[in-house]
């Protein structure tokens, strides 16, 4: 039945990635003024512009050249890059793993914290620890990732001399040392989703715990532990992860400063430094991961629905 | 704080006479050979310096290429100078006003790396060299060369260079690190063009060991470079950092050698935060100021009303406050420019010199709006200033007094405002309809400067300027080789030019230069030569 479900959710997934491609493609293109002209005379990519346009398959119809990319996506061949030379397929495998790595550390870091904040301040409602837990959630969703991020970098080197930016290290090189440098960034990747989530929980828990079959639970005598955590928490999860899945996609979008002020040679600085290089394919290509990865995510959290709610059948 | 020029050199002189100089006593002291300099530069673009005009690739460059001539370096070398020596060429004659021969260093090799694997440059490599950045399609450097005819191997070691016409500036194109780095005949033939870091050969002073999209670069010395004992770093490690908190953060923790912006500086807003915490983290830190080669100014539609008349663009002129623009943008230390840029030390003139056009850089509201009126505009007119920010704070902050100025003479000018990319295609190459602001390149002489952007029918001519005494001085100065009677016409060329305010120029900052107190016989000076800079400076750690 899953299966099925899963199938039937991939079959719905596919005009989505569809229609996403052709935005991706198309945008670009929509742009006013001549790109291949501003990439000549910027970057010199190509000799002229005849061979520009050519390199770029521009000198063909539209629609051909749409089903051309799109018939060499679908092979995984997703161009090359005007800036590097390099197959787009062989950087993006370079840098997406750091960026998924980053995003990863930032949503367990996010629910980490705002599943235990959440049910603490909801269980002690209107206590001194639930109002600080929710301004200390307003003060997470109020600062800005990049604000937070500097503050962090520079007041400990102008008060102790040290900076907390270490160079980057591979993951072949040393692969503690990988994981360390991105804990930081991470955390602050994930403040304003776990701040968001945190709220959510809290809001979520205090209306399940008002429900008759909670004050049943009470009163059988059951312990606080498994009346909040077995038979409340997990039916105030379902809306959260709803939200913890666009959260995702927020701490994705998040990833373009975080990667520059941690000097991370990940894919979101990499699609950034593409628009400012106006390396088209690269732009292209990292959109259309994007999207394909946010579309994926909502589909794990569709299914993950089945495993908080037995009774949801699909 | 604000300095008249007058006072900004002698203080300047002052600056240079505490820090700068310093250095002589050590360069007494024996070089050390070893150590590693960790430098904050730029991801460049890619690798070829004839293909893109970028400073992070010439920048990166400037470490692992050699150029005929180049620019002294060094503590002696007086900011804002560029005295001319040999670096490929041991020697160079000029037999008549068009013919150069260039003798070059025997034994000079190049890196040993493939494909060129360490074999002796020749003139052959010269020639070749000269002969792409002259013909290969996509290099907007190229005018610079413009006025060579042929490049002719002599013999092994002699390259002689014919000129369609007299070109006093051809040595210092020649040596400007935005030009001819020499490059190798084989890694163009094995890679196609030298975009690929691989396609890094050349006869510089350090070779690039690694390079890391994004994360930064690693620099080693040359065993085998033409200088004995040189360099004497030997390792020079770049890294990549687009974030200013974390550059600056860097900075205070002592990672970098230089300032961390360009030419091994620190913008003033964040010195003026930094230097404090800098005395008790970095004591031995030493610095130095110097005006600052990047000029902006607003270019017009001199080929077409209102603009064709002379008073419109004087009042334009007098009613830009650049007292306040040096206040507001720059810390209130800056210097006015008249058309060649203050920076430029032997061949800029001072304001109060300019004569008659000296008064059209006074800030005068009233009588700009005298002139508006004389010339038609009694209610001043409507118009569009093309613009775009290159991520510049800065030039953000001036664009908007720029407009707020304009406005109050009663010129309603509207931000048009545009993405970099179609700024450079077209306001930065004169296709605007009324005014355009932004900064110009900042190269080293005056010609630059001057031929490019007024010269009938060149590309960068931006306000379309058709004017015979202009174009006869530009001309004149060009085919002038006496050094004293081209500063004159130059000097005369400003004096014509501050009257017809075809630009309206707008105060530049003063630069702070920046380097760790272990980095021995190091002088900082304008433009993109980090290596020439480097070459022979040591690390006393």
């Amino acid at each position: 039945m899953f299966r099925r479900y899963l199938a039937k959710r991939l079959l719905v997934a596919a005009p989505s990635l569809l229609l996403a491609s052709l935005v991706v493609f198309t945008l670009p293109r929509l742009i006013p003024g001549d790109v291949v002209a501003l990439m000549l005379e910027e970057k010199a990519y190509a000799r002229d512009l005849a061979e520009l346009r050519a390199k770029l398959g521009l000198d063909r119809p539209l629609h051909v050249q749409y089903f051309e990319w799109l018939g060499r996506v679908v092979r995984g061949d997703l161009g090359e890059s005007l800036w590097t030379k390099r197959p787009v397929v062989e950087e993006l495998a370079r840098r997406l793993p750091l960026t998924l790595t980053l995003g990863l550390l930032a949503s367990l870091f996010a629910v980490a914290i705002a599943v235990p904040v959440g049910v603490l301040s909801a269980v002690r409602q209107d206590t001194l620890r639930d109002y600080a837990a929710r301004s200390a959630a307003v003060l997470g969703l109020s600062v800005p990732a990049f604000w937070l991020a500097t503050l962090v970098v520079v007041l400990p080197a102008i008060w102790w001399g040290w900076r907390p930016v270490a160079d980057f290290v591979e993951l072949e090189q040393d692969p503690a040392g990988y994981v360390r440098q991105l804990l930081l960034p991470a955390a602050i990747l994930g403040v304003a989703a776990g701040a968001a989530v945190m709220r959510l929980v809290r809001g979520m828990l205090l209306e399940v715990l008002r429900q008759d079959y909670v004050r049943t639970a009470w009163a059988k005598g059951l312990r606080e532990r498994v009346v909040v955590l077995k038979h409340s928490l997990k039916n105030a999860l379902i809306p959260v992860v709803t939200v913890l899945g666009i959260q995702v996609a927020q701490i994705l979008g998040g990833t373009v400063i975080i990667e520059t002020v941690f000097g991370l040679p990940g894919m979101s600085r990499f699609l950034f430094d593409a628009i400012l290089q106006r390396d088209y394919p690269v732009i292209q290509a990292v959109n259309l991961v994007v999207v394909s990865l946010i579309v994926l995510i909502n589909l794990a959290i569709d299914a993950l629905y089945a495993v908080l709610d037995p009774r949801i059948r699909f | 704080m604000s300095l008249s020029r007058r006072e900004f050199l002698a203080l300047g002189g002052a600056t240079l006479a505490g820090s700068v100089l310093v250095p002589s006593t050590v360069r007494s002291q024996a070089p050390k050979r070893g150590g590693t300099l960790s430098l904050r530069l730029w991801d460049p673009p890619h690798f070829d310096h004839m293909l893109t005009i970028s400073y992070k690739t010439n920048i990166l460059l400037s470490f692992t290429h050699s150029r005929l001539l180049r620019h002294k370096a060094g503590p002696h070398v007086q900011p804002g100078t560029f005295p001319l020596e040999g670096d490929l060429a041991e020697s160079w004659t000029q037999s008549n006003e068009t013919t150069y021969v260039f003798k070059l260093r025997k034994g000079v090799r190049w890196h040993p790396k493939p494909p060129v694997n360490g074999r002796e440059l020749t003139a052959d490599d010269v020639v070749y060299t000269m002969d792409r950045f002259l013909t290969i399609k996509g290099n907007a450097n190229a005018y610079m060369l413009k006025s060579v005819d042929k490049v002719e191997a002599l013999d092994r070691y002699t390259v002689r260079f014919t000129l369609k016409e007299p070109f006093a500036w051809f040595l210092d194109m020649l040596s400007s690190p935005v030009a001819v780095g020499i490059v190798a005949r084989e890694c163009v033939e094995k890679f196609g063009d030298l975009k690929k870091p691989e396609a890094v050969v050349g006869t510089g002073p350090w070779m690039l060991e690694s390079y890391r999209p994004n994360t930064g670069m690693t620099l080693v010395r040359n065993p085998t470079y033409f200088l004995p004992g040189l360099p004497y770093i030997d390792r020079i490690e770049v890294t990549v950092d687009e974030d200013n908190a974390s550059r600056m953060a860097a900075f205070l923790a002592g990672k970098y050698d230089l300032g961390w912006e360009f030419p091994g500086t620190i913008n003033r807003t964040d010195w003026v935060q930094v230097k404090d915490p800098l005395k008790q983290k970095r004591p031995g830190l030493r610095t130095a100021e110097f005006p600052a080669n990047v000029m902006s100014h607003i270019s017009m539609r001199t080929d077409g009303k209102p603009f064709s008349d002379v008073r419109v663009r004087q009042a334009i002129s007098l009613a830009i406050d650049r007292q306040e623009l040096i206040d507001a943008v720059f810390e209130g230390v800056g210097v006015f420019n008249p058309p060649v840029p203050a920076a430029l030390k032997e061949w800029s003139l001072p304001i109060d010199q300019l004569g008659e056009g000296a008064k059209y850089y006074k800030y005068d509201p009233a009588e700009a709006k005298r002139l508006l009126a004389a010339a038609g505009y009694p209610n001043g007119f409507p118009g569009t200033v093309c613009f775009t920010t290159y991520g510049s704070t800065v030039l953000v902050d001036s664009m908007q007094l720029v407009l707020k100025h304009l406005k109050e003479v009663g010129i309603g000018a509207k931000l048009d405002q545009k993405e970099y990319g179609a700024y450079i295609s077209t306001c930065f190459y004169g296709k605007f309809d009324s005014m355009t602001y932004g900064p110009q390149t900042p190269f080293l002489d005056p010609d630059n400067f001057l031929f490019a952007q007024y010269y009938p029918g060149e590309l960068k001519n931006q306000s379309h300027i058709n004017d015979p005494v202009v174009a006869d001085l530009l001309i004149r100065q060009r085919r002038t080789f006496d050094l004293a009677k081209r500063r004159e016409l130059i000097h005369e060329l400003q004096r014509y030019l501050a009257k017809q305010q075809y630009y309206v120029q707008v105060p530049s900052g003063v630069y702070v230069a920046v380097w760790d107190g272990a980095l021995k016989n190091y002088g900082p000076n304008l433009g993109y030569d980090y290596g020439g800079r480097l070459v022979a400076a040591w690390l006393e750690r």
